[in-house]
C-alpha cells in the first residue's frame, strides 16, 4: 500500500510518516504543492494525506488538479482547520475524508484502513485476531466462533483496537474514535473505561481470552501477550 | 427631538417677541399720529380765529367758534409766549363718556392786541377701538408666519439634511465585520462633506485594525495546531517504545496536557469563527430529527452514569439555524447536562414549536448562572472541562436571535431557548 503524504511541517511529517512505515505502508512525503504534484503525476498511490496549508499553495487546489486528471488515489484531508470549517464551508468536497489536527496517529491508520476498505469491497471483509474475528459487511464479532452481541460502540472499539492491534491505545484517541465530532467532552475519557471494560466482560464470558491489557491505567493494548 | 423642530421652536419664539414689539411701535406710532393730526387740524383752526380777529368782524356766532375760547390780555408773560398743547382724559358731557381732550393754545398778536386762543377737540384714542383689531391682525399674521415656517421647515430641511440622513442611515447599517467600506455620497453641503470624509476615514482605519485582529488570533490559533499535532504524535510515538512505567505516567501526562491545550486550542478558534460567522438566516434546520439524534448519540454517556432521560420531541420543528452549529449547540448542551449531573439524575429534553428546554439535576451552581455564559468560567472546578462551551453556545444562539436563558431552581439546572420567530 502506497501513501503519499503532503505536509510542510518537517517533524510532523516524519512522525507520521514513521508510524504508517511501522504500520507496514509505503510512505512517501512531498513537503511543498509543487513536490506533490510532481510526484503524482510520475507515480501512483493508493492513498494522498493533504495538508491545506502548503507554502506554495493551497491543498484544496491540489486536490481539484488531482480529480480534473483523473487520479483515483484516496484522499484524506489533513488539516489545522476544524471541524465545524468543513462543514459549513464544504473544504472536504472530493475527498474521501478528512481528520483535524492534532489527531491520534491510530485514529488516521483506522480512517486510511477503512476508506482502503470501501475502496476495494470485494477483499477481505473479515479481521482477525488470533481467535478474535469481526465481518465488517455484517459488523459481527466472533470469538472462537461464537458471536458476541455487541452494541456499536463494543464493535466500534473492537474494531479499533484488531486495526491497531499490538499498540498502546491512549483513553484519549480511543474517545476520539468512539465519539468523534462529539467528544468536545474531556472527560469522555472516563468512558472509555467503561466501554472497555464491557467489552472485556462479553468476549471472556463468550469464553474467549482477554487480549485487551491495561497499560498502567493510561490506555489500552489488545495484543498475544501471555500476561 | 429633531433638529428641524428646534429650529422651528426657536423661529416660533423669535418671531413672536418681534411681533410683540412691532405691535407695540404701530400702537405708539398710531397712537402719535392720531394726537398730532388732531393738534394740526386746531392749529390751523386756530389760525382762523387770528384772522378772524384781525378782520375785527364779530365771529362769535360763527360754528368755527364753538369749541374755541378767545381772551385779550394785556401783556404776555414769559411762559405765554410759544404754543401750548394739553392732551388730557376727562369727562365729556355731550359724549357722556370719559375721553381724551386735546387742548391747543396759541398766542396771536392783532394790531396790538394780545389774545390767548385755546381751542379744544376730543380724540379717540386707539386703545379703545384699535387695539383689538391690532390685536388680531398680529395673532393673525403670527399664526400664518408659523404655520409657513412649520410646513418649509419640513421641507427645507428635509432637502438641506438629505446628505444628513444617508449618512445616518449609512453608519446605522455599518459593519466591522463587513467585507466593503462605508460609501457616503458627497453632498453640496461643506460640513457634512467633512462628517462624511472623517467617517469614511475613521471607519476604514477601524475595519483594517479589526481586519488584522481577526486574522491575527485565526492565524495564531490555527498554526498552533500544527505544532501541537507534531509534538502528540512524537508522544505517541515514544509511548509505543519500550519504557519504563515512570517515564509512560509522564508522557501520558504530557499528552493530557497536549490535548488539552489542542481543546482550548480548537474552541478558541471555533469562537472566534463564530464571531464573524456570516449566517443565512433562510436555512433552516429540522431540530426534532436533529434533537433525536443527538441524545442517541450520547445515550451511551447518559446510560453509564445511570442518568434517566426523558424527552417530548415535537415532531417537525424547523428553525432558522445552520445544521452544524445547530449540531454543535446541542452537543454542547447535552454534554453538559449530562456532565454536570448527578450519580442516577435525570435528564429532561423537550422540544416544543417556540423553544428548547434542556433540564437536568445537578448541583447548586458556585458562580451566578449567568456569568458561566463567560469564556472560561466554569460552575464547577472540579471537572475537567474547559469551560467554553457555554460560551459559543450563546455565541450561536445570538448569531441566529435566538434567545437563551440559564436558571437554576430546586436541584434543576434549566437552559432554555426560545426560537426567534421565523421571517418570511
Amino acid at each position: 500500500m502506497k501513501i503519499l503524504l503532503v505536509e510542510d511541517h518537517p517533524e510532523l511529517a516524519k512522525s507520521i510518516a514513521s508510524y504508517l512505515t511501522q504500520e507496514r505502508y509505503i510512505c512517501e512525503v512531498a513537503s511543498t504543492f509543487d513536490e506533490a504534484r510532481e510526484k503524482l503525476i510520475l507515480f501512483t498511490y493508493d492513498c494522498v494525506l493533504l495538508d491545506i496549508m502548503l507554502p506554495d499553495g493551497n491543498g484544496i487546489n491540489l486536490l481539484k488538479l488531482l480529480r480534473k486528471d483523473g487520479i483515483e488515489s484516496s484522499v484524506i484531508i489533513i488539516s489545522a482547520q476544524n471541524a465545524l470549517d468543513f462543514k459549513l464551508t464544504g473544504l472536504s468536497e472530493g475527498a474521501d475524508d478528512y481528520i483535524t489536527k492534532p489527531f491520534p496517529l491510530p485514529e488516521l491508520h483506522a480512517r486510511i484502513k477503512a476508506i482502503m476498505r470501501r475502496r476495494s469491497p470485494h477483499k477481505n471483509n473479515v479481521l482477525t485476531f488470533l481467535d478474535l474475528t469481526a465481518d465488517l459487511e455484517s459488523m459481527e464479532c466472533r470469538v472462537n466462533g461464537k458471536l458476541l452481541h455487541l452494541t456499536r460502540k463494543e464493535t466500534n472499539l473492537l474494531l479499533y483496537f484488531i486495526n491497531n492491534k499490538g499498540r498502546m491505545l491512549t483513553r484519549q484517541a480511543i474517545a476520539a474514535h468512539l465519539w468523534g465530532d462529539y467528544t468536545d467532552n474531556l472527560d469522555s475519557v472516563d468512558f472509555v473505561y467503561q466501554h472497555v471494560k464491557n467489552l472485556r466482560k462479553k468476549i471472556t464470558d463468550a469464553g474467549g481470552k482477554d487480549y485487551i491489557s491495561t497499560v498502567y491505567g493510561l490506555g489500552y493494548k489488545l495484543n498475544a501477550g501471555e500476561e | 427631538m429633531k433638529l428641524n423642530y428646534r429650529y422651528t421652536i426657536a423661529y416660533a419664539v423669535i418671531t413672536f417677541f418681534v411681533l410683540s414689539i412691532g405691535f407695540a411701535i404701530v400702537y405708539a406710532a398710531l397712537s402719535r399720529s392720531v394726537t398730532q393730526t388732531t393738534i394740526g387740524k386746531l392749529r390751523h383752526l386756530n389760525e382762523v380765529v387770528a384772522a378772524q380777529l384781525r378782520s375785527g368782524r364779530d365771529y362769535s356766532r360763527h360754528p368755527s367758534r364753538a369749541h374755541v375760547q378767545v381772551q385779550q390780555v394785556e401783556g404776555l408773560t414769559p411762559a405765554n409766549r410759544g404754543d401750548q398743547v394739553q392732551v388730557r382724559d376727562e369727562w365729556d358731557s355731550t359724549l357722556q363718556s370719559m375721553v381724551t381732550a386735546v387742548r391747543l393754545t396759541t398766542y396771536p398778536v392783532v394790531r396790538g392786541q394780545y389774545y390767548i386762543v385755546t381751542s379744544k377737540a376730543v380724540v379717540v384714542e386707539p386703545s379703545d377701538v384699535y387695539l383689538t383689531g391690532l390685536v388680531l391682525v398680529f395673532a393673525w399674521t403670527f399664526v400664518f408666519l408659523l404655520a409657513l415656517v412649520v410646513i418649509l421647515s419640513e421641507v427645507i430641511s428635509w432637502r438641506i439634511l438629505k446628505p444628513f440622513n444617508a449618512i445616518l442611515r449609512g453608519i446605522q447599517r455599518f459593519q466591522l465585520g463587513q467585507p466593503t467600506t462605508l460609501r457616503l455620497e458627497p453632498s453640496r453641503t461643506a460640513e457634512f462633506n467633512v462628517l462624511s470624509d472623517f467617517l469614511v476615514t475613521m471607519t476604514t482605519r477601524a475595519q483594517s485594525d479589526y481586519q488584522g485582529l481577526k486574522e491575527f488570533s485565526e492565524n495564531a490559533s490555527h498554526e498552533l495546531q500544527t505544532p501541537i499535532a507534531s509534538i502528540k504524535a512524537k508522544i505517541e510515538l515514544l509511548i509505543d517504545s519500550d519504557l519504563s512505567e515512570k517515564q509512560l505516567l509522564m508522557l501520558t501526562a504530557m499528552h493530557d496536557e497536549l490535548e488539552r491545550l489542542a481543546k482550548i486550542n480548537q474552541s478558541l478558534t471555533l469562537l472566534a469563527k463564530l464571531e464573524h460567522f456570516e449566517m443565512h438566516p433562510a436555512t433552516l434546520t429540522d431540530l426534532s430529527t436533529l434533537v433525536s439524534a443527538t441524545e442517541a448519540a450520547f445515550a451511551d454517556l447518559a446510560e453509564m452514569k445511570g442518568l434517566r432521560t426523558v424527552q417530548h420531541i415535537t415532531p417537525g420543528v424547523q428553525v432558522p439555524l445552520d445544521a452544524a452549529l445547530a449540531q454543535l449547540l446541542l452537543n454542547n448542551l447535552l454534554s453538559n447536562a449530562i456532565r454536570h449531573n448527578l450519580p442516577n439524575g435525570e435528564v429532561r429534553i423537550l422540544l416544543s414549536t417556540s423553544a428548547l428546554l434542556i433540564e437536568n439535576t445537578g448541583n447548586a451552581p458556585s458562580t451566578p448562572v449567568n456569568e458561566l455564559f463567560g469564556r472560561f468560567k466554569k460552575g464547577n472546578a472540579a471537572l475537567d472541562s474547559i469551560g467554553i462551551g457555554l460560551a459559543i453556545v450563546k455565541r450561536i444562539c445570538e448569531l441566529y436571535g435566538h434567545q437563551i436563558e440559564y436558571t437554576y431552581a430546586d436541584g434543576w439546572h434549566r437552559m432554555r431557548v426560545v426560537f426567534a420567530p421565523v421571517s418570511a
